[in-house]
């Protein structure tokens, strides 16, 4: 490995100084995601990057890639900082690739109906762009705001509009990626080929910038509806919530969204913000389309709501709700932290995973909120929340609710979403004999293992010596159960809203 | 389906000092008519050898000891086969010679072709009496075996209140695997055949039972999608046996609206217009007059009739066929009288699948809605020169593409095949934003980000495949 010394005036010589940093201040922000990450993971990994750098082309790239065999250092890529396992986080330092500088529309056709971006876009800002041209996203991520095209492909994150219109997958029609060579790859055939001539872009979902870094993606668009109107209904529980969003897919509709929100949601809600919605389980539900068919699926809803004893809110109520969808976690502001537990579970036993959830969060005296929604006719999201202080001794022990979660999923026939860095033990369980899949999909995309190692497939630690390189899977596993068995054990359950309220009285 | 192993023929033949001379399309046309005036004969025999066994499968067991012989990990011992079996099994695929004994899977209905390069004397298996289906108690799910024919998989959900939600666009007798492995058009209005497939079982290379995806849920979020990444060409990556689908509620009411078109311009507007309206419809068909013929025979067809599925409430279906009927203005005659080709009884879709089949057909254009109507008079025009009836079937996405199956009025020979493919490729350059997807346009295609792609696809293949067992690649 060449000298940092060395690459840092290489790097610059690349991109010139304003956009190679290697300050403390830059490396420690870029060492953690949104996750709240307890500081004895620094015994583990080199989570501070020796470099950050900003390249705002593809050819910038390309050579920072390239530059990577010269200086022996990994290339980290990271978009929004919006991953919640690691995945955008170094384990052994080297040169952390910010692509946010990358935002930029390249082309926009409104005949085809794609647009051209740069990765470091966000999503919302996609959506902006397309809207006031008359066009929209079929779908957005729930983290939209700050989540990049290609963080959101690389996290395969499922959101706002795929139970109508399908995913992100179904929105990304090709990818520009610099693979780790230094080529610069299409994933997929230039026009709508429908999958045929190679299409490798699935590969992409869900790689966490383990293959490549993409540049740019193109993305399809759809007619933006004559209207948009939520609508939001308080059940008597979470269960009974849930059984509404399964009733109201088996019954054939199909809103652009739906959201199950439990009442604790509100409670966080009410503490911070005083016009927030009465605390009730509710479900949000979206409608889109022309005038006369929105109004039409709302009667049928308000028909099919009080068989399960559900009472519609104020459009006002909806409204708000809709109009802080993007603004989902909040709460963190009660605490110091806060921890997503993402998990796809079928829809068909959302009530019950709903019901594990609040369980889960009651015997590990935690304080936290249920979010679910389905994304399709079969699968729902499970995303409850749990509130962290990781500068006290039990905060970090929080993570462990993630890893009993998970495990829950896997017993209703689901899964938990992202692998990253701390989730990798589930990989084996996710795909049983297929897990090997994923290592050859690795080693032919990157056998020297230059982008992003020691994730997704493994886990590396920030030691070179023989026996300490990575981590056994099971270990990292272990860990976990054994924080989640400490958080059962505390005496006292969190009380972050009543801190809160407490703290608000003395100011 | 064969299509990696049919590519790197090509690209290993065309290191040959002999053949590196010919262009590469003369090439292929020489391989795929097996001219034996250019080809020397070794290249004539890999191209006429015919796989030397056929099984057909009842259990997934026999697949596991099966490909466990195949890659040399049991004895062909392990088979339990009579001794007189035993003995021709072994001496036709020639067991204990020094070669790689490859297996492939028999489509059930091909829409188009042959592959190029046939299995090499190794073992063909037949999932035609692996038809079973489950549908769990709750959920929009259904996990089908591989052999099921299509139409009853339609049916039977439809029996259990689900619907499928992928509906072939040239209807033909497939099978589940015909979509996995095949070139079965199924697909929705909203996305192709491959979004409503949540997982694959299959036997791996090294005989392994191996479940690819999850059957109740989709895989985001799991690691890279393996399963979407491999499935246009699964059986080179591993053997399927059933597929997990995600499928759609039963609609609460649902209709088939037909229109009738006399002029292709006014079909190209109307398509486009719906297109970007932002509706939803479970599939938008279209046929031209040729093709309406083979569906509803003995009925005089107009040059072009459009059917659209349409479902929803009962109150919002009229709102619905409001708007459907003001975006397709410009049609000659609407009727909600002719039949749901998918909800006909299975005798009855048989039939007008038997019908269909006779046609030669080529491939898929893809092509933008509003080129529908050029599409129909380039190929009408094609059809004159090559004095044979032309028509075509397509299905209308919501993105705005029209994919279309031209087929002609020829004898299925590999010379027709192959010079009314040209043809069709040739008319598909000059309508912009259009594509020929075909198993010869893949072969021809040269563009480099193509091949790079084609390579990667061919070295996971082989990570996967590492036993060469499964369609293995073939050098001349």
């Amino acid at each position: 490995m060449a000298n940092t010394d060395y690459a840092y005036r290489r790097l610059v010589n690349t991109l010139w100084p304003e956009r190679v940093s290697r300050t403390e201040f830059d490396r420690m922000v870029y060492s953690h995601d949104f996750a709240s990450l307890p500081k004895v993971a620094l015994l583990q990994w080199r989570l501070y990057p020796d470099f950050v750098v900003l390249p705002q082309t593809t050819e910038e790239v390309a050579s920072l890639v390239k530059l990577s065999d010269e200086s022996g250092l990994p290339i980290v890529p990271r978009g929004g900082g919006t991953g919640w396992y690691g995945g955008a986080v170094p384990v052994r330092g080297g040169v952390l690739i910010d692509m946010r500088k990358m935002s930029h529309v390249r082309s926009f056709d409104p005949a085809t109906r794609t647009i051209t971006v740069e990765a470091g876009m966000t999503w919302q800002d996609v959506a902006e762009y397309a809207e006031a041209r008359g066009l929209t996203l079929p779908s957005l991520p729930t983290n939209a705001m700050a989540s990049t095209v290609g963080g959101g492909i690389n996290s395969d994150v499922v959101g706002y509009g795929s139970l109508r219109n399908g995913g992100l997958r179904q929105v990304v029609a090709d990818l520009e990626v610099v693979l780790p060579d230094a080529r610069v790859l299409h994933t997929a055939f230039a026009g709508d080929a429908g999958g045929a001539y190679a299409d490798l872009t699935p590969f992409f979902f869900g790689a966490e910038g383990t293959l490549g870094v993409i540049t740019a993606a193109t993305l399809r668009l759809i007619a933006k509806p004559d209207l948009v109107k939520p609508l939001a209904y308080a059940f008597k529980d979470t269960p009974a919530a849930a059984t509404f969003l399964g009733a109201m897919v088996d019954a054939g509709f199909q809103p652009y969204h739906a959201a199950l929100l439990d009442r604790e949601h509100f409670v966080f809600e009410r503490a911070l913000r005083a016009g927030s919605p009465e605390p009730a389980d509710m479900v949000l539900v979206t409608l889109a389309g022309a005038k006369d068919d929105v109004a039409d699926q709302e009667k049928a809803l308000d028909a099919l709501a009080p068989k399960l004893a559900a009472a519609k809110r104020p459009p006002q109520e909806a409204e708000d709700l809709w109009a802080h969808r993007f603004m989902m976690y909040s709460a963190r502001r009660l605490s110091r932290g806060l921890v997503v537990a993402n998990n796809v579970v079928p829809l068909s036993r959302l009530g019950e995973a709903c019901r594990l959830s609040r369980e889960l969060i009651r015997k590990m005296k935690l304080n936290g909120a249920v979010h679910a929604f389905p994304m399709d006719t079969a699968s729902a999201i499970l995303a409850p929340y749990v509130l962290m202080d990781d500068t006290t001794p039990s905060g970090g022990t929080a993570l462990g609710y993630v890893k009993k979660l998970g495990d829950a999923a896997f017993e209703l026939g689901g899964h938990p979403m992202g692998l990253g860095l701390f989730m990798v033990f589930n990989l084996r369980r996710m795909h049983g004999r297929a897990a090997p899949y994923t290592a050859y999909v690795k080693s032919v995309f990157d056998p020297g293992k230059k982008i992003n190692p020691g994730k997704t497939i493994e886990v590396w630690t920030k030691y070179q010596f023989p026996g300490l390189r990575a981590i056994p899977p099971p270990a990292m596993r272990v860990g976990l159960d054994v924080a989640a068995a400490l958080r059962r054990i505390k005496p006292t359950p969190d009380k972050f809203v009543r801190a809160y309220e407490r703290g608000k009285e003395a100011d | 389906m064969g299509l990696l192993r049919d590519w790197n023929y090509i690209e290993a033949a065309t290191e040959i000092p002999a053949l590196s001379e010919m262009i590469r399309e003369a090439l292929i046309h020489a391989l795929f008519v097996r001219n034996d005036r250019v080809l020397p004969r070794e290249i004539i025999a890999d191209l006429t050898r015919t796989p030397a066994v056929t099984v057909k499968i009842k259990d997934d067991a026999d697949l596991r000891k099966l490909v466990q012989v195949l890659n040399g990990s049991e004895s062909t011992m392990s088979l339990g086969l009579d001794a007189e079996d035993y003995n021709y099994f072994r001496t036709q695929l020639g067991v204990g010679k020094d070669r790689e004994i490859g297996l492939t899977v028999r489509p059930h209905a091909l829409l188009t072709y042959d592959w190029l390069v046939p299995e090499q004397r190794g073992v063909q298996v037949d999932f035609s009496g692996y038809e079973g289906m489950q549908f769990p108690a709750k959920g929009q799910t259904a996990l089908a075996q591989v052999g099921l024919p299509w139409k009853r998989l339609y049916d039977e959900a439809l029996a259990k209140g689900h619907l499928l939600p992928a509906v072939p666009t040239v209807p033909l007798d497939f099978t589940v695997g015909d979509a996995v492995w095949g070139d079965a058009p199924l697909a929705s209005y909203d996305a192709e055949f491959d979004a409503y497939v949540n997982a694959v079982r299959t036997i791996s290379a090294f005989g392994h039972r191996t479940r690819v995806g999850f059957e109740e849920a989709a895989n985001n979020g799991t690691g890279y999608d393996v399963l979407h990444g491999t499935l246009p060409l699964a059986s080179e990556f591993y053997v399927p046996l059933e597929v997990g689908l995600r499928l759609a509620p039963k609609p609460a009411a649902q209709k088939t609206l037909t229109y009738t078109y006399d002029d292709g311009a006014k079909l190209s507007a109307s398509f486009d217009k719906l297109a970007r309206t932002g509706q939803r419809f479970p599939w938008v068909h279209v046929a031209d007059a040729a093709a309406a013929a083979v569906l509803r025979p003995g009925i005089l067809a107009d040059p072009f009739t459009v059917q659209v599925a349409l479902a929803g409430t009962a109150t919002g279906l009229p709102l619905r066929e409001k708007a459907l009927d003001a975006a397709l203005a410009g049609y000659k005659v609407k009727s909600a009288e002719v039949p749901d080709p998918f909800g006909v009884p299975a005798a009855e879709y048989a039939k007008a699948a038997k019908r269909a089949e006779r046609g030669l057909f080529v491939g898929e254009v893809r092509l933008p809605a509003a080129s529908a109507g050029d599409l129909a008079a380039r190929l009408k025009g094609l059809g004159q020169q090559v004095a044979a009836k032309v028509g075509f079937y397509a299905s209308l996405r919501a993105s705005g593409t029209l994919s279309a199956f031209p087929f002609f009025d020829h004898p299925k020979d590999r010379t027709h095949i192959y010079d009314l493919s040209k043809g069709v490729a040739r008319l598909v350059e000059k309508i912009p934003g259009a594509v020929f997807v075909s198993r010869l346009a893949h072969l021809w295609n040269e563009e480099p980000a193509y091949l790079a792609r084609m390579r990667l696809l061919r070295e996971i293949k082989l990570a996967f495949d590492s036993p060469h067992v499964l369609e293995p690649l073939v050098r001349p």
